[in-house]
């Protein structure tokens, strides 16, 4: 009985679905106007919805709205600001304790595609008589010339080394101050003026970076005692004319010929001349004579896990003026290096450091023997608490025999 | 009168609205056509080779994809990289700034089916390896061992997974673990085959 109603059902339903298909297969005249009737109203209904929706050129009009909207976006120069800050606490045995400003360096970079870039780095510094002083740290433009090349043009750090080009920014240096020798008007030269050309190229699973430069070199300083005259120092510190017509050339060669260690070679070699006089009269300086200026170097750097160990070589050597020049003397050599360990805590912010410096200049008052040992907090990897203590050996009673307590804030961003 | 300039002003603020809207909106969707795109398995290996030789290794995370652009080209200069190292890098550390996960599932669909024939082991050598060592030790400072007895492989499947996935940053970590391992095109399956190599090579 079941079966027979599933049965009735579908004869039911073939019946009827073969009629209307027959009616669908032959629709009356009347059928098709009434349809032709409702195509006609949806039509109209249709035109009266478009008019109010927006047309094409509408429509064209706000994609082009948005497509200034996201020029910003996606431009072809790009502007970015980096830079660095450091505050700080300084007290010496021979002075009482003083909060310091240390830096404000903010950088500048303008990018043009993949093709140019302009790096600037401004330094402000508070000095000790509360005056602002603004150094134009560097200020080169980059052409990236091919996948090896990079020409550099301006004044830019010296690429003697690492620590000057690499390591003196204050969240960078893992200490609160330069080894003696590098900071400025030392034995290693700061910056230079003229051109560079750098990069860098593998040679098979050897890693090399490269920088070779020609530039306006330092100027000399002498000093007048004892009845005779003296060099006092190089100041490699990026002159922006040339006295003495004399250029320097030089270069640094970095290795790596495993991941995690790094060697390098530098030298730079070519003319200085005296061109100031130290406490005095720099306009009485006559006739002097261009002397050889030589410069050597060589550092390395030694990742192993959460340890960090490095040092640096630096020998700068002024020739003699055998001329008739008001300051003409001897020669002088200047001569510094120092070795870093550091090592941070596994799975912590905590790093403690050690560094030991020799510093021999021609000067005895000015050498120095250092160990400085500090702690660091990382509140991040570029926000950096450090505190640190120098024991200093120099000449007794000098300058670079006090020992020091530093506290300084570095922040990079 | 009075109302034309109504009219206008209305619709002025209605278009910078649109404007800025629109401008929200495909943030996220931009992309520079320069410099090309690079390797994004060799940029995490020359990252990891690379960026902590002068200074603490800077977090993808601390900059945004266009201001890694200037950056990068900056240390390019800096520290002597080839053209083909700085684009590779570029890609690494644009693919790992992103601090939630990225929502493109065209993009995660259509990899699904073609990198399912991958390894596990295949996946961590060419994504996590950079960071995580081949031994799991961790080849960089800030990234955990994994061969620690009670260590982060002591946590359940899912909640590792789940944080490969979103990227987590533990409290006091110097470093983030990026979304993905940075690689927004792995998809969950991948991952997960990624972590079952974890788990199989280094837990005790
Ligand atoms: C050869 C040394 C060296 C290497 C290698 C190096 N950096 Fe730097 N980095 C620097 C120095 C120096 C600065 C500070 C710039 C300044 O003060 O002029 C810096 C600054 C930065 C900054 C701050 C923003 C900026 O553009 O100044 C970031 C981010 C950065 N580096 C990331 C990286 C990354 C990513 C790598 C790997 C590709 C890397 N660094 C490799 C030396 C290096
Ligand atoms: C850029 C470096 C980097 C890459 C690439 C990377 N990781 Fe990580 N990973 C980290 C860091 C850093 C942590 C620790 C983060 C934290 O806890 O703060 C971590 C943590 C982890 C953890 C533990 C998570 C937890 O819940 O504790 C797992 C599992 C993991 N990673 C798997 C992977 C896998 C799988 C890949 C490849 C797809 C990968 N990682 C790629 C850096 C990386």
């Amino acid at each position: 009985m079941n079966i027979n109603r599933v049965a009735k059902t579908i004869v039911f339903a073939v019946v009827t679905s073969s009629f209307s298909t027959a009616a669908l297969a032959e629709p009356s005249v009347e059928e098709l106007a009434e349809r032709l009737e409702r195509m006609q109203q949806e039509m109209d209904q249709l035109k009266q919805q478009l008019k109010n929706s927006a047309t094409k050129d509408e429509v064209q009009v706000i994609k082009k709205d948005v497509a200034t909207a996201g020029e910003w976006l996606q431009p072809d120069t790009l502007i970015h600001m980096a830079g660095y800050a450091d505050v700080g606490y300084t007290d010496s045995e021979s002075e009482d304790g003083s909060f310091n400003v240390g830096t404000f360096a903010p950088i500048f970079h303008f990018q043009y595609r993949d093709l140019v870039m302009l790096e600037s780095e401004l330094e402000f510094e508070v000095g000790d008589d509360g005056e602002t002083e603004t150094n134009l740290e560097y200020l080169t433009i980059d052409w990236f010339i091919n996948d090896y090349m990079v020409l550099v043009g301006g004044k830019f750090l010296s690429p003697v080394g690492q620590f000057r080009q690499n390591l003196h920014p204050s969240w960078i240096n893992k200490l609160p101050s330069a080894p003696p020798g590098f900071g400025h008007d030392g034995a290693a030269p700061v910056s230079d003026v003229g051109f560079q050309l750098r990069g860098g190229f593998p040679i098979g699973a050897i890693r090399t970076n490269y920088a070779v430069y020609i530039s306006n070199g330092p100027e000399l300083i002498a000093e007048f005692e004892d009845g005779e005259f003296e060099l006092d120092g190089v100041e490699a510190e990026g002159f922006g004319s040339d006295g003495d017509g004399e250029k320097v050339v030089g270069g640094r060669l970095g290795i790596i010929p495993f991941s995690g260690f790094e060697l390098g070679l530098s030298a730079a070699s070519g003319k200085a001349t005296v061109t100031s006089i130290e406490d005095g009269d720099s306009s009485t300086l006559s006739d002097e004579g261009a002397r050889d200026y030589d410069v050597i170097g060589a550092d390395f750097s030694w990742h192993y896990k959460a340890f960090n160990l490095r040092g640096e070589y630096v020998e700068t050597e002024v020739g003699a003026d055998t001329g008739s020049g008001t300051a003409a003397s001897e020669g002088a050599t200047w001569e510094t290096w120092y070795t870093q360990g550091a090592y941070r805590f596994n799975q912590s912010n905590w790093e403690l450091v050690a560094r030991y410096t020799d510093f021999d200049s021609p000067h005895n008052s000015q050498d120095q023997q250092q160990w400085a040992i500090g702690t660091n907090y990382l509140f991040t990897n570029n926000f950096i608490g450090k505190l640190s203590y120098e024991f200093n050996d120099g000449q007794a009673g000098s300058d670079a025999d006090q020992d020091r307590f530093l506290f300084q804030m570095a922040y990079g961003f | 009168m009075n109302i034309l300039i109504w009219k206008s002003v209305s619709t002025l603020s209605k278009r910078t609205a649109l404007l800025l809207l629109t401008a929200l909106v495909i943030q996220p969707l931009y992309a520079l056509d320069y410099p090309e795109e690079g390797d994004f398995a060799q940029g995490t290996k020359a990252w990891s080779e690379n960026c902590a030789r002068c200074h603490n290794m800077r977090s993808p995370s601390d900059l945004r994809d266009d201001q890694w652009v200037t950056s990068v080209f900056h240390m390019r200069v800096r520290a002597g990289l080839t053209g083909q190292e700085a684009r590779d890098i570029l890609t690494f550390l644009q693919g790992s700034n992103a601090r939630v996960e990225n929502i493109d599932p065209g993009q995660v669909e259509s990899t699904t089916t073609d990198s399912a024939s991958i390894s596990g082991k295949q996946i961590y050598e060419s994504n996590c390896l950079a960071c995580h060592g081949a031994n799991g030790k961790g080849s960089i400072p800030g990234v955990p061992d994994f061969n620690e007895k009670n260590g982060r492989l002591s946590k359940s499947d899912s909640e590792l997974l789940s944080n490969i996935i979103t990227g987590i940053q533990s409290p006091g970590s110097s470093m983030p673990m990026p979304p993905r391992g940075g690689n927004s095109q792995l998809s969950d399956t991948d991952l997960n085959a990624a972590l079952k190599y974890i788990k199989a090579s280094f837990s005790e």
